[in-house]
């Protein structure tokens, strides 16, 4: 099944019927190039923090799919995320990854830009202009939708997509799982130190789908585990509150979204955890206490996910979050963020950097693990023997579940109970399926099939 | 043609000349190289200038007002 393009993505390269995939949908020159159009510049992509740019003129230099932009605060406290491409010929008008500033000038031939994006400074405006360019015309590119959730930013260059919770759908508390404080207060995270950045040579969908959920690769993790680079001094997590949880991979329909998560029983006690450092151990412990009290995701324990096309979580041990940005079909540039809780004692911060480090980015023991078999992986399907043969995605097709309940605890999407089964590619069938619905579809309203439902009911109620 | 300088290093009352003849004073400096945020003190060729403050190019700039 190497590159089939009567039959398109859906039931060609993507076939969900027979849970094969092909090769191409990775390592395609014309498959990537066509992704940048159809997924990277209508989906809504994850941009930074607020506590990246809490003061009027702060900017972080970010990036979305391909393309470099500018978050920044402007002069009256507005956010803004602009395309980091002078107007008149496309220089980059900022060159550093964040600071202060004024303007943001273009060091070719001097065009400048307010932290608004508009066009404020022109060379030779009388001389050379006759004061008759229109500066209005020539703001910095803005993008078409922003959302700031809890802290982190978003957005995306399609006016037409849905707003961004709705974009999200049930996957929002999954979300929570991160952003909220570890006593369960909500929107705590803030960033720790700076991002960690990093190329890989293998194409993006490659992390992505790591990052949806696939448990069936711990094995390359062993060695990691064994190590014991966990806060505890063993295994790379603490495990005692695990054991307790089934283990569930939850998949939104529709979105693409998808996650692993573990979910606790009813009126269970918090386990110990942290016993690297007594004092630490002592603070997640009154946390934990809080967290029961007060939130209603008490139950849900957060674990790798990924939020459709490229940013993926992992809410709990290590506390990150990571963009996969699209490069060339054949590298992708990792962007590492590390979050804490904004009022944790400095203790806390200090040896969850430690911690955090030692397993995630480019140094980190347990994602040296993914990246070895990302690259080589991405390496060996190039070849023209090797890209005749797809992906097999079988694993628990039609073993998925709707309106999941155990205990009084509901929850969203499609969900496979890995407890017993310990692995499924329910999650990767779910990312593949969706990215397939973006290659094909026309326009946001072909991608938003939860509307047309919701139409119809309302049109039969009206009746 | 005068030589450049270095407006990175103007500060803010600093009072400049352009190639126009105008004068102005420096108000604040983005520190870019490029740019000077300034008020015009005195503009014989468009006297509705003066008290304006524009941004002002690196390459209008002529010499320091003594």
């Amino acid at each position: 099944m190497a590159l089939n393009a009567t039959r398109g993505y859906h039931s060609g390269l993507v076939d969900l019927t027979s849970g094969l995939i092909s090769r191409e949908i990775f390592v395609n020159d014309d498959i990537y190039a066509q992704e940048q159009e159809r997924v990277f510049a209508r989906s809504w992509l994850f941009v930074g923090h607020e506590s990246q740019i809490p003061n009027p003129g702060d900017f972080f230099t970010s990036r979305m799919g391909e393309e470099s932009v500018i978050l920044c605060r402007d002069r009256a406290g507005a956010v803004h995320v602009l395309l980091n491409s002078c107007r008149h010929r496309g220089m980059k008008v900022c060159r550093y990854d964040d600071g202060n500033a004024t303007v943001f000038t273009c060091p070719y031939h001097g065009w400048s830009y307010g932290t608004d994006g508009a066009l404020v400074g022109v060379p030779f405006f009388r001389e050379a202009y006759h004061s008759e360019l229109d500066r209005t015309k020539y703001r910095l590119i803005e993008v078409a939708q922003l959302c700031s959730y809890k802290g982190t930013i978003w957005a995306t260059w399609d006016a037409g997509a849905p707003p961004f919770l709705e974009y999200l759908g049930g996957f929002r508390r999954f979300l929570d799982l991160m952003l909220d404080g570890w006593d369960g207060r909500e929107g705590q995270a803030e960033l720790l130190g700076g991002v960690q950045k990093w190329i890989i040579p293998c194409n993006w969908k490659w992390p992505a789908e790591n990052f949806s959920g696939d448990t069936y690769h711990n094995i390359s993790h062993r060695s990691v585990d064994l190590v014991g680079v966990g806060p505890s001094g063993r295994s790379r997590r603490d495990y005692g509150e695990l054991n307790l949880a089934r283990k569930l991979h939850v998949s939104i329909p529709d979105r693409g979204h998808q996650t692993i998560t573990y979910a606790l029983p009813p009126d269970h006690a918090p386990q110990a955890a942290y016993q690297n450092s007594p004092e630490v151990a002592e603070y997640f412990r009154h946390c934990e206490e809080a967290r029961r009290r007060r939130s209603a995701n008490q139950r849900l324990i957060g674990a790798p996910g990924e939020i459709f096309p490229n940013t993926a979580l992992l809410p709990r041990q290590p506390r990150t979050l990571a963009v996969w940005h699209p490069v060339t079909a054949h590298q992708t540039e990792v962007w590492r963020f590390f979050f804490v809780d904004r009022d944790a004692p400095k203790q806390v911060k200090n040896f969850l950097r430690d911690y955090y480090i030692r397993y995630s980015g480019p140094a980190g023991m347990t994602e040296q693990d993914d990246m070895e078999n990302w690259n080589y992986a991405h390496a060996a399907s190039r070849g023209v023997i090797a890209r005749r043969h797809p992906y097999t995605y079988e694993m628990g097709l039609g073993h998925a579940v709707e309106n999941y309940e155990w205990d009084g605890l509901r929850l969203p999407g499609r969900v496979v109970d890995l407890t017993k089964a310990q692995a499924s590619e329910e999650p990767m069938r779910n990312l593949y399926r969706r990215w397939a619905q973006f290659m094909q579809a026309e326009s946001w309203d072909e991608l938003m099939p939860w509307r047309h439902e919701a139409a119809a009911v309302d049109a039969r109620a009206a009746e | 043609m005068t030589e450049p300088l270095n407006i990175r290093a103007l500060a803010v009352g600093t009072r400049v000349v352009l190639g126009s003849g105008a004068e102005v004073e420096i108000v604040s400096n983005p520190g870019d190289g490029i740019w000077l945020f300034g008020r015009y003190l005195a503009s014989a060729d468009d006297p509705a200038l003066v008290g304006a403050e524009e941004m002002i190019f690196a390459q209008d700039v002529i010499a320091l007002r003594p």
